[in-house]
């Protein structure tokens, strides 16, 4: 074995150029395969930690009419209760309990329509992190005259409203009578979406149920979960336990999100396939190349009595030492370029535009250890498969007419 | 004088899309041990297709070729690679060197093929290559060899394992007239200090005039069978 390797190895430099090209090739190959993975998981990840972790949860939980209609009077009934409960569960992290309803915000010149999420501002900062999206000002810390606010930066800019301005919310409470409560802007918070700041503004539950008339109300609770694998079990399990409320899970809350990550997950396999197998039969063709013009030789090897398992081998072995010889440069040299753009990111052109659609205009790909490893366990898998046609070519020789080709 | 090959009816026929062609017409023949014999011929005349067939690189359409008491003419593939490892030595017109190996690791690899140990091998090799005086051209690729020294290792490299006979397919036909000679100097000392049973193929008359038995094929018959005092 250590000389088929031996004779292997000196093969591939016979011709350097060819070899060189197709280790090139490999090489480039490789890195453009994962650097398309690795922006697309850092995609994956931004849109999934932006829109999941901050906004929607793995999991809510709802009044069945409240879905169509989000309205004050569409409570979920002992909704503290259910949230604590499941607050407890091993696999539940935090539930958040909220009241929500839409309603007017209004400066003194400028209104725009929003959602109304009333919140624990401790429990809600564990499920979504919202004092961390702070840009200015501070979190619902306040216990002033005038209840305080929080609202996105598109909203504050659509009203023109600042930290400190009042604001004035207008909504129906659990009777539909409309309701108009002021409020002052605590802070104002910054998310990649868009859409959101521009919609949503947070407040204390317990000054919002005293607005719509019942201390104890409950519109929504939003459970982070353990395993965010399980996420559809855990819903269809609590939804047995809570046959009144209709539990939904992220998948079905946004399912545009859901099937994009599924296409871009596809996507992203076909990719790497297609440039894999472009290797590969890159891979072939220079192996085939090889055994045409070494026609003569291993027929020599055949006829002085080399086993043709043996020459299948060592078209097998130089093949693989190829493909692991570029494989192996191709992902040094891709593990250097993604971990220097993870550390400067990757601006995405038009970015301005896509934080409208809650896509981040600046990308840090980044990359499992172990996806390295699983490529070139994949590469080789090719590189074998690939060197079955010349190795095939090669042991169909008959020796005593290869010995004579010219 | 023991008998190493010998051949019964011995034929081939290449099925060719005008019609059947006899290659070898019901050769008989018998080579005994350390014979110098060059089967000569015109072009087409079954010379190199005799080589083959009793080389076990080909199939005879009817017949039998034996090597010592083993009938090679029906012999499974995997046993005639073997058969061919250990018994059969064979040079080539075109040397058929490994051109990534050494002269020194051409000559070993057909022992390595034999599971021999490497001390052995090496030594060995480098004796084989010493007789064939290339001493100095031991850690030499082929490329840096003339035609006449890349022939000369491959001599040592049918000769390294130790065959009961070698088959040289005109060894001389690409080489000049000094490295034909020298070559054949090589081949004669070896054939009679060591008792080496050498058949060529060949239509070059200074292989004609050294060898002590010329047999002569047309058509793929043998026309004459003839011995020499040299």
């Amino acid at each position: 074995m250590k000389t088929l390797i031996k004779i292997s190895w000196r093969n591939i430099w016979r011709n350097r150029t060819r070899s060189i090209v197709i280790i090139v090739a490999i090489i480039l190959g490789l890195m453009g395969g994962i650097f398309g993975a690795a922006m697309r998981l850092a995609l994956e990840k931004q849109q999934f930690e932006d829109t999941i972790g901050t906004q929607v949860s793995h999991i809510q939980i709802h009044h069945p009419e409240f879905i169509a209609k989000p309205e004050a009077r569409f409570r979920i009934p002992d909704g503290l209760q259910i949230a604590s409960d499941l607050s407890n569960r091993d696999d539940v992290i935090v539930a958040s309990p909220r009241t929500v309803f839409d309603g007017m915000a209004a400066t003194a010149n400028m209104n725009a329509g929003v959602r109304i999420k009333g919140i624990e501002p401790g429990i809600e900062a564990q499920t979504t992190g919202l004092d961390e999206l702070l840009e200015e000002g501070s979190y619902l810390t306040e216990n002033g005259r005038i209840p305080s606010i929080l609202i996105g930066n598109a909203l504050a800019n659509k009203i023109n409203a600042a930290v400190g301005s009042r604001l004035v919310l207008t909504f129906q409470d659990i009777e539909g009578e409309v309701i108009n409560a002021s409020f002052r802007v605590e802070g104002i918070y910054s998310l990649p979406s868009r859409a959101f700041e521009e919609r949503t503004v947070f407040v204390k539950a317990s000054e919002v149920n005293e607005a719509i008339g019942d201390p104890q109300a409950v519109s929504e609770i939003a459970l982070v979960i353990d395993n965010q694998d399980e996420y559809r079990n855990i819903a269809a399990e609590i939804q047995e336990l809570y046959p009144d409320t209709r539990v939904r899970h992220w998948a079905d809350l946004q399912p545009a999100l859901y099937y994009s990550l599924e296409v871009l997950n596809e996507a992203l396999i076909w990719i790497l396939i297609i440039v894999i197998m472009a290797v590969s039969f890159g891979l072939l063709n220079t192996i085939l190349m090889s055994i045409l013009e070494r026609a003569r030789e291993l027929g020599m090897l055949l006829a002085i009595g080399m086993k043709r398992a043996k020459v299948f081998s060592m078209i097998v072995i130089e093949t693989t030492i190829i493909a692991l010889f570029g494989g192996v440069i191709g992902l040094i040299s891709s593990y250097g370029m993604i971990s220097i753009l993870n550390r400067t990111g990757v601006p995405i052109p038009g970015g301005e535009g896509l934080g409208e659609l809650g896509y981040a205009s600046v990308l840090y790909p980044s990359l499992d250890i172990d996806f390295y490893f699983e490529i070139v366990v994949v590469l080789v898998v090719f590189a074998i498969l690939a060197s079955i046609y010349p190795a095939w070519k090669a042991i169909r020789l008959q020796p005593a007419e290869a010995v004579r080709q010219e | 004088m023991k008998t190493v090959i010998k051949t019964t009816d011995l034929t081939k026929i290449y099925n060719s899309s005008v019609a059947p062609v006899k290659a070898v017409d019901k050769v008989n023949l018998e080579f005994g041990e350390g014979e110098f014999t060059a089967i000569v011929g015109p072009s087409g005349s079954g010379k190199t297709t005799f080589l083959n067939l009793i080389g076990g690189l080909d199939k005879p359409t009817e017949g039998h070729v034996m090597i010592d008491d083993t009938d090679i003419s029906n012999m499974k593939e995997s046993k005639l690679f073997d058969f061919r490892l250990r018994n059969i030595g064979f040079v080539f017109q075109s040397y058929n060197l490994i051109p990534v190996l050494t002269a020194k690791e051409n000559v070993s690899f057909i022992m390595l093929l034999q599971k021999e140990s490497k001390a052995k091998m090496e030594k060995r090799a480098v004796e084989m290559l010493e007789q064939v005086g290339l001493s100095e051209k031991v850690d030499v690729r082929p490329s840096k060899l003339s035609g006449g020294q890349q022939q000369r290792v491959a001599v040592a490299r049918a000769l390294a394992s130790k065959p009961k006979f070698v088959l040289a397919d005109e060894p001389t036909a690409n080489l000049d007239t000094e490295s034909a000679f020298n070559l054949l100097d090589i081949m004669s000392r070896l054939n009679k200090e060591e008792n080496i049973t050498l058949i060529f193929s060949t239509h070059d008359q200074r292989v004609i005039n050294r060898a002590r038995r010329v047999i002569t094929l047309v058509d793929g018959a043998v026309s004459k069978d003839e011995t020499f005092d040299r």
